[in-house]
């Protein structure tokens, strides 16, 4: 278990010195990224399922929490540390001509997405983030499109995102600041043996409002997710694919930690909900209106992210599950999608007939498209009515306009879906049929694997449910994570010192002290 | 209710250089103006953070400087944090800086509006949803060599 | 329209922020947190200086995020600005020598500034400065040549190298901690280096160490993120 600390030290060290070793040999600089990764893979499948009864928390430099920095295993950490380098590993560029230094900002992205989930320190959950952000900006350029004018796009969609990462990233700072005067303090266990006292109240939740806009840029929230269609439409569609399928999700479980630890007050939750279903109903409106395929699916992939976040801020450990079942989906689908859209570009007129010239892909997308759309016995449909069916339980009149939200969304998605699909099996060809791109290998290989997965998730639901109740159960559980970070030893002087706080240290002039 | 004391001065300031820092964010065209006024909006919220480890009679915490012993210390925490925090934003101001070179010298602009229109010219084409010639929206300089 | 709204939103925030000035306990917070390090880290940690024990002990891991950060910034900054440096380096490089006393004035400051800055980071675990602000002046010092003598360039595969080998070093003192069992990161090598005397150069286990490692890489990383922007653009601009 203390390995671990390994899957976010080891991409760092190649990420160092990848382009100093490239000087010597190009080879060896490139097989390093993938030998690192690999090595991530083994080391968290051999603790895998150690943690689904107790969670471990690992104190970086060996100081007592809340002092130094710990890091917080348990079964959605783990997950999320295993799909970080599953996906990167996926999606990784292959291209001969990558520069050195795109594969050393992938290892940078690895290093501090695995941070991000398994971190837990506040301020050291914004330092992976900003370092997140920063490899992202990178890439966003190093992975434009060919062409003068791809470059062009990505460097502009770059900067716009660019000044809309740290404006956000500036807010989450000042509400990491307000939480350091009310509590002073930045471990989250600490933090959340605090919280009911001292951030149940407005300082605390303009704080949780502040990391929310901050943290929702890379979580495509609703009103800060203006760099989602342009950056998407600059980048390649394997970026795209990791930026909305994996990226975007890992913003959503920073929340998800900060919200069930720090803010258990319901407006937190409300505010959370409004956001969520105002992005689910703007994505999905202007998704119905675009004219290509993957302008469609970035839109498409805000309405989710909005879903996503209408499911978690749904009260207690339901709505934890429903996120998880959504999230999870999504992370699934959209990516395999944005592969088979690589290949069909142009406007969605064009793309008469595709079905009848490559009949297997459409059937994939046909596949994809009716789980994200929530058809049973597909997940998508499990998950949906995870949401459908909590939302309608709860009173509060914000739940029933969520949910009444969805719906309408839902509508919305399905007949713009639906004009895809008929365009695809539309029996006249259209115009560009023959000049248009093939897709390649390794991108059919992909969203079959996602299709594979998704059928075999559909035939064993019940397993699928327990797994995700089990992980919701852990996730939600405050307590769990307050012992599991601090001994009983250490609380027992934490509740003193609460007590006794106002004693204050003074200098007494070590120097002349015992040493 | 005691007098005031210093720290409301640091904090007006601190609310000063964030308001002033998003306004300009929000309102400048400019992008180097934007970067600037984000470098302004940066040292609010470290000031913010610095100050919420502020004493009155505070002294750095710093042991052989040899302050007369029994003094105050300020919380050497946010120090840490703030030190992290402006390096971090030197790192984002540069690879702003950067962009904004290079887009510069392929948009010969530096005007948002400008920009963002050229940009989405440059994705429609990109996906195919408009020809290259297309007059929809025109490139202003026109030329576009390397 | 959206002046107003810029307007409205920013304002919005002020009095948000005034209305928590408020309620806030500014100047008298209750430092949970800082008074248990305050205690604890001239024993734990041994450094005089407390805020380097946070940056480099207890809060380790954030110091080497910060430094992939800057390494980030600087290897995206050279695929942005270097892309072109295979064409540009074909243009002239005459280097223009500039006014005597500018020059030979930078000739005089550049190892006053490399003494000052090394002894800036070696101390920086007793005495106010550390690694950052060393390596910042260490950046300063080599990057003073190319704004007296535009068109000096500097060695950027020796500024790959130092920034790898530095950023490698400090996650390799904290792996070496591993090797012995202990977390990673941990300051204190009782096996090898000793805990030195409290207040001499010599002690604090191997934050010194880490210092000149962080030294070193803040100083590489920001000695190329200026040569880079100051050298490629420039004369692509003026070209225009």
């Amino acid at each position: 278990m203390d390995n671990l600390i390994l899957v976010v030290i080891l991409p760092l060290l190649a990420a160092f010195l990848m382009p100093a070793m490239a000087r010597t040999s190009e080879v060896l600089a490139r097989v390093t990224g993938l030998m690192v990764l690999f090595i991530s893979i083994i080391i968290i499948t051999s603790v895998w399922g150690s943690v689904d009864e107790q969670a471990v928390s690992y104190a970086i430099g060996g100081f007592r929490p809340p002092m130094g920095i710990v890091f917080y295993i348990d079964q959605l950490s783990l997950l999320f540390a295993l799909l970080i380098p599953v996906m990167i590993l996926l999606f990784w560029p292959w291209n001969k001509v990558t520069h050195i230094r795109e594969y050393s900002l992938m290892m940078l992205l690895t290093a501090s997405a695995s941070g991000l989930v398994l971190s837990g320190d506040l301020f050291n959950i914004y330092v992976f983030y900003e370092l997140l952000a920063v490899a992202s900006y990178g890439l966003v350029v190093a992975q434009g499109r060919a062409g003068k004018k791809g470059e062009g796009a990505a460097l502009a969609a770059s900067l716009r995102y660019l000044i809309l990462g740290a404006v956000g990233s500036v807010m989450m700072l000042i509400g990491i600041a307000i939480i350091y005067t009310q509590a002073g303090t930045l471990n989250l266990a600490h933090l959340a043996l605090l919280a009911p006292e001292k951030l149940n109240n407005m300082a605390g939740l303009s704080a949780f409002a502040l990391i929310l806009i901050g943290v929702g840029v890379k979580a495509e929230l609703f009103p800060v997710n203006t760099w989602v269609p342009e950056v998407y439409g600059a980048v390649s569609t394997r970026l795209s694919a990791l930026m909305a399928g994996l990226l975007s999700k890992l913003a959503v479980i920073v929340i998800i930690r900060v919200l069930v630890l720090l803010f258990p007050q319901p407006e937190a939750l409300q505010l959370m909900t409004i956001l969520g279903m105002l992005g689910v109903i703007s994505g999905e409106l202007v998704a119905w209106r675009s004219r290509d395929m993957i302008r469609m699916l970035s839109f498409s992939s805000i309405g989710q992210l909005g879903l996503v976040f209408v499911a978690f801020s749904i009260p207690g450990d339901m709505g934890l599950m429903a996120g998880f079942a959504v999230a999870l989906h999504h992370l699934l689908v959209k990516p395999a999608l944005f592969m088979l859209a690589s290949g069909w570009t142009g406007p969605l007129e064009s793309l008469k007939g595709a079905a009848k010239q490559s009949p297997y892909i459409a059937a994939l997308f046909v596949l994809l498209v009716m789980s994200l759309l929530g058809v049973p016995p597909l997940p998508g449909f499990w998950a949906k009515l995870l949401i459908v069916v909590n939302l309608a339980s709860q009173a509060a009149p914000v739940y029933q306009f969520a949910l009444a939200f969805v719906l309408i969304a839902t509508v919305i998605e399905a007949a713009y879906l639906y004009r895809v699909v008929m365009i695809l099996y539309h029996p006249n060809q259209g115009q560009q049929a023959s000049v248009r791109e093939k897709h390649k290998a390794f991108e059919l290989v992909i969203a079959s694997g996602a299709a594979v997965i998704l059928i075999a998730v559909a035939l064993q639901v019940q397993s699928m449910e327990t797994k995700l109740s089990s992980m919701a159960r852990q996730t939600g559980d405050r307590q769990h994570y307050i012992n599991t970070v601090f001994s009983k030893l250490d609380l027992a002087d934490i509740y003193h010192q609460n007590k006794v706080q106002q004693t204050d240290f003074r200098s007494n002039n070590q120097l002349q002290g015992s040493k | 209710m005691t007098m005031p004391g210093i720290e409301v001065v640091f904090y007006t300031g601190a609310i000063g250089l964030i308001v002033i820092g998003m306004a300009g964010v929000l309102m400048v065209k400019n992008v180097f103006r934007m970067l600037l006024a984000l470098v302004l909006l940066e040292a609010g919220a470290s000031l913010l953070l610095i100050l919420s480890g502020f004493r009155e009679t505070g002294v750095a915490p710093i042991l052989l400087s040899g302050h007369a012993a029994g003094q105050l210390m300020n919380d050497p925490v946010p120090q840490a944090l703030v030190l992290t925090a402006i390096v971090i934003g030197v790192g984002i101001q540069a690879l702003a800086l950067a962009l904004i070179l290079r887009i510069k010298h392929r948009y010969h602009s530096l005007d948002m509006g400008e920009i963002r229109e050229q940009m989405e010219h440059d994705i429609a084409v990109n996906s195919g949803v408009v020809s290259p010639a297309s007059a929809q929206s025109p490139e202003p300089g026109g030329h576009h060599h390397g | 329209m959206r002046n107003i709204s810029s307007l409205l939103f920013s304002g919005g925030l002020a009095f948000l922020l005034l209305v928590l000035a408020t309620q806030l306990p500014f100047g008298h917070t209750s430092m949970l947190l800082g008074n248990d390090i305050l205690q604890a880290a001239p024993d734990e940690v041994g450094t005089g200086n407390i805020v380097a024990a946070v940056l480099l002990a207890y809060r380790g891991i954030d110091t080497l995020g910060e430094l992939a950060i800057l390494f980030t910034a600087a290897a995206s900054v050279g695929l942005i600005l270097g892309q072109r440096s295979n064409h540009s380096a074909k243009r002239d490089k005459t280097i223009t020598e500039s006014h005597f006393i500018t020059s030979r004035a930078s000739d005089l400051m550049m190892p006053l500034l490399i003494i000052v800055g090394f002894y800036i980071i070696f101390y920086g675990h007793l005495t106010p400065g550390g690694g950052f602000q060393g390596g910042v002046i260490l950046a300063i010092a080599f990057f003073l040549p190319v704004l007296t003598r535009p068109g000096t360039t500097i060695d950027h595969g020796m500024i790959t190298i130092i920034e790898g080998l530095a950023g490698a070093g400090f996650i390799m003192i904290g792996l070496w901690a591993m090797l012995y069992g202990k977390p990673f990161l941990q300051p204190f090598f009782d096996t090898f280096l000793g805990n030195g005397i409290f207040g001499s150069l010599w002690s604090a286990g191997t934050l010194p160490l880490l210092y000149l490692a962080v030294g070193l890489k803040v100083g590489a990383e920001l000695a190329g993120l200026l040569v880079t922007i100051s050298e490629a653009p420039a004369a692509e601009v003026e070209r225009t």
